[in-house]
């Protein structure tokens, strides 16, 4: 059983919440009727590539509950993340309707994205007083999804604006500008989740299409980031909107540091064709950008990390996230290389508590786990 | 040993380990896991053996233990699915085999042979430990150890761990 984190609170940045029943009913109530009979008859009907996943259908072996799905069962997250590991807060990412993105109808994806918001809001942040939630928008209709983060985005349960890795185009593009200047405005980090890489209608998953295996599949996640934040610095998204937050959650971390040095040395001498970025690009990084941890990578001498996370900032760029339920997960126990102290607090807590804006330790450790604001 | 229906002991002894067991520090000791008749082939039991969580598996009637942990993250590797796997082969070809002779890490997929503790991608340098079981006898058994649902009667399994 993973060992207790010694009675500091920590905050976990990816936790996936689902429906107990494939068929999502918890859903439908929230759906316009129009669409409530399509999906009787048809299900939700969301795309995806059509590769298996890991562990046991995708989940860890022992998250899942006697009835229903991994992740439906809030007593089996506070017993198994929320209560084990002393989770000040959590934020929640959902699951199945995560790849809105992937829709052709972009009406039926905003409806999608709206009815998902406000699930989430009545059946689990005004349930539970240590979770958070990222909201869904549908990146097909864009006037409707700045309408959705008006609309939502104020509610104190919601901490950031969520869309897919795999899209049709890099998140910096013009075409997106509005989401982020909406985000910037409410003070919503804006927020990548994998998932979606090539399925429906996005793009395809790498420049030579799609790889055989799922393993394949998962290491496009990092190629995907690389596109999408250098467009975000490149389009000049964080002069625009200088107080814009992005959260990059599942798609790696090592490969940051190599990466900007490569960014950093380019924009030198092609400074010139994109003169609205006034910094070295790892400087938009440093102020602007934060990477959640899980899966963290898992050199041959963990200690190797140490180094990485003096090449990345970690201090600053790097939030915990567990990743909880699915089989991937990062216990917060047992994942990292044993940190200085100062520096697994930014990890644990500090960035994350500074990102979200969250009340920091809303309770004392060891009197009541439970933070006195509540979302609701 | 025929044992089927007569009542065993499956005992599992504890002895000093290696890497994180602790050497030394390891505490010793010895269970009587259940009577044979109760722990039928293709079943497993989770017990606590010097405050150390231990699963004691069935093979086609051949038992064996494993810690309870996986050496990578801690998860509670012997609640994984008991199962075969893919063979390595030539590209292309898919040769399942070993069925029922590997547990699968619960958590990161990870697998195990349950006969060796001995991981599929690295059996040299990752494993799991292992520890002794026996089948013996009542009369031969002291009964004062730490024990599970246990008759004076028969035969039974003894956890030497």
């Amino acid at each position: 059983m993973p060992e207790p984190t010694g009675g500091t609170p920590i905050i976990d940045c990816d936790v996936h919440n689902r429906f107990k029943d494939g068929k999502m009913t918890a859903l439908w109530p929230y759906l316009p009727r129009a669409y409530q009979e399509d999906v009787r008859e048809w299900g939700i009907n969301i795309p995806s590539v059509g590769y298996p996943n890991g562990g046991d259908r995708g989940y860890r072996g022992d998250a899942w509950p006697a009835d229903g799905f991994p992740g439906s069962d809030l007593d089996l997250m506070r017993e198994q993340l929320l209560d084990a590991f002393n989770v000040e807060y959590a934020v929640l990412l959902g699951q199945e309707l995560r790849p809105l993105g992937t829709l052709p109808n972009a009406d039926y994806a905003a409806a999608l994205a709206r009815a998902y918001n406000d699930y989430v809001i009545e059946h689990w942040l005004s349930v539970e007083p240590r979770l958070r939630g990222a909201m869904l928008i549908a990146t097909q209709d864009i006037p409707a999804a700045v309408k959705e983060v008006e609309r939502i985005g104020r509610h104190p349960g919601i901490v950031e604006v969520l869309v897919s890795n795999g899209a049709r185009l890099p998140y910096g593009n013009r075409y997106y500008r509005p989401v982020l200047e909406v985000c910037e405005a409410l003070g919503l980090p804006f927020a990548l989740h994998t998932g979606s890489e090539g399925a429906g209608i996005n793009g395809q998953p790498s420049l030579a299409g799609h790889g055989s295996y799922y393993v394949e599949n998962r290491q496009v996640r990092p190629q995907g980031y690389m596109t999408h934040l250098t467009s975000l610095i490149f389009e000049g998204s964080f002069e625009s909107f200088p107080k814009l937050r992005v959260v990059f959650v599942e798609g790696g971390y090592a490969w940051l540091a190599p990466f900007l040095w490569r960014l950093d040395a380019d924009w030198k001498g092609l400074r010139h064709q994109t003169p609205w970025v006034r910094k070295p690009p790892s400087e938009y990084v440093w102020e602007h950008v934060r990477f959640a941890s899980q899966p963290l990578e898992e050199p041959e001498q963990p200690s190797q990390l140490l180094e990485i996370f003096k090449w990345n900032r970690a201090d600053r760029t790097l939030v915990f996230s567990s990743d909880y339920p699915h089989w991937d997960f990062d216990s917060p126990t047992q994942a990292f290389p044993r940190l200085p102290e100062d520096l697994r607090r930014r990890i644990f807590y500090e960035t994350a508590q500074e990102l979200y804006g969250f009340t920091a330790h809303a309770v004392s450790p060891g009197v009541s786990r439970r933070p006195t604001r509540s979302p609701a | 040993m025929s044992a089927a229906g007569k009542n065993i002991i499956v005992a599992a002894t504890v002895s000093g380990g290696r890497g994180r067991e602790g050497g030394d520090r390891a505490p010793k000791g010895r269970c009587v896991v259940g009577r044979l008749s109760e722990f039928p082939p293709g079943t497993r039991k989770i017990v606590t053996v010097g405050g150390r969580s231990i699963g004691v598996f069935n093979i086609g009637g051949q038992f064996f233990a494993l810690r309870n942990q996986c050496p990578h993250q801690g998860a509670p590797l012997c609640r994984g699915r008991v199962k075969g796997t893919t063979i390595p082969g030539k590209p292309y070809e898919y040769v399942y085999g070993r069925d029922q002779e590997i547990i699968q890490c619960p958590w990161h997929g990870w697998e195990f042979e349950i006969t060796t503790g001995r991981t599929f991608f690295n059996p040299h340098r990752m494993r799991v430990k292992t520890y002794e079981v026996s089948v013996e006898p009542d009369g031969e058994v002291d009964v004062t150890l730490e024990t599970f649902e246990v008759t004076t009667e028969g035969e039974f399994v003894i956890l030497h761990a």
